[in-house]
């Protein structure tokens, strides 16, 4: 029988399925004849069987993901643009980056022009940094983007908000679902919607606020 | 959009100024992140901040992206700092919450009691105990155990996700295994699995 010193730590590997096939024979050879072994295995076995058990019941709801992408948009459009720079950081940037271009060639015509450049790169423009116009075009992509995914939850809401009206036939449900919708659609055309099926509803519904909405 | 397209091929895309690739991309891991976190952080809402704020770092982060490694690692290296970030501050500043209650299937076993409730109890407070035997291991044991037994990553993949030495990640696999060898002991020692 092989010393179970020359298998230390190959129990895991073992039950984690890492090791190369050749080692594993080997080790399946010595469980044969190695009770302490073979009862770490099983333990171990044990321990990955229960965490993995416990671990296969966290499942997602079919539901839990469909709003991840508006929220990230709504994240993006909230941040502050990447890269922003003030006069003076932009100056000190452009500067450090003369000066490491420049560097064991300092003469005064050479500095002359790094300083002419500094000024045009200042008043102009980034020479070294010509993708800020694809940077603007992403923001606002983002911007529609997240309107894409507000348009569509409104969408979304409205048919829930029918569903439960004609499926479910719960009035004040779907006279909240409505008002939800109405928040989510502030500033849009489907406030207009919203307030329709709320007239439609119960007549009474509508605010003071609602109204002047109707009004526009 | 065609599935068949590899992702780093999306990335080029998304890179050339093709917006509806980036999407295809969340809609590609969105779940897996999602899956990922929740397993990490046992708390939904938590889940799903830290999903969006990974896809947030991704969609900056992409137009410099260089295709070093593959770009699920890279998104799962996002996710993992993040988890390890949210367990440090946590450890700062513990906050007792509801636990297991925040998790759906904790959820969907409550809502079915009445098929067999003790077993129910039973089954439910068996997962508890074994997925808080997962969270007292540390940051770093955690994620190497969570990424390589549930993500699916091999010991290379989770090395160049947690920015490690292979024989590294190893050593944190073995270590979380006999911890959670010593934590779940106890339970098996009194017949309870």
């Amino acid at each position: 029988m092989s010393s179970c010193k020359n298998f230390e730590g190959q129990a895991i590997d073992y039950v984690c399925e890492l090791l190369p096939k050749a080692q594993a024979v080997t080790f399946e050879q010595h469980l044969k004849g190695c009770d302490a072994c073979t009862k770490a295995v099983q333990s171990l076995a044990v321990v990955l069987r229960v965490t993995d058990e416990a671990q296969a019941a966290v499942t997602l709801p079919a539901l839990a993901l469909q709003d991840i992408e508006m929220n990230v948009y709504k994240r993006l459009a909230a941040a502050p643009p990447m890269h922003q720079q003030t006069l003076r950081s932009r100056v000190r940037s452009y500067v450090a980056t003369v000066s490491a271009i420049l560097q064991g060639h300092r003469t005064a015509a050479v500095g002359t022009i790094a300083i002419a450049l500094i000024a045009i790169a200042v008043f102009i423009g980034n020479p070294f940094q010509p993708k800020a116009a694809l940077r603007l075009t992403r923001a606002q992509s983002a911007d529609a983007r997240m309107e894409q995914y507000r348009q569509r939850d409104i969408q979304r809401s409205l048919e829930e908000a029918l569903i439960t009206h004609h499926v479910r036939n719960d009035t004040w449900e779907t006279a909240s679902q409505f008002q939800r919708m109405k928040e989510q659609a502030h500033g849009t055309n489907w406030v207009k919607v919203a307030n329709k099926h709320l007239q439609r509803l119960q007549p009474g519904v509508l605010n003071a606020s609602n109204t002047t909405v109707l009004s526009d | 959009m065609d599935k068949l397209i590899d992702d780093e091929m999306l990335v080029a895309q998304f890179q050339s100024g093709r917006q509806n690739a980036f999407d295809e991309l969340m809609k590609r891991y969105k779940s897996k992140i999602f899956s990922y976190l929740l397993r990490s952080v046992r708390n939904y809402e938590d889940a799903e901040d830290i999903t969006i704020e990974v896809f947030f770092k991704a969609y900056r982060a992409l137009g410099n992206w260089q295709p070093k490694a593959k770009f699920s690692t890279w998104l799962y290296k996002i996710a993992a700092n993040l988890a390890i970030d949210y367990h440090r501050a946590k450890a700062r500043h513990p906050v007792y919450a509801l636990d297991d209650e925040d998790i759906p299937e904790a959820k969907l076993i409550a809502t079915d009691l009445v098929s067999n409730p003790v077993k129910q109890l039973e089954e439910k407070e068996r997962g508890r105990i074994i997925r808080e035997a997962v969270d007292q291991l540390s940051p770093k044991q955690k994620v190497v155990f969570l990424l390589t037994r549930y993500e699916g990553l091999q010991l290379k993949e989770a090395a160049e996700t947690l920015g490690m030495a292979e024989g590294t990640v190893k050593i944190h696999l073995h270590r979380a295994i006999k911890r959670l060898q010593t934590i779940l002991r106890p339970l098996w020692e009194g017949d309870e699995i």
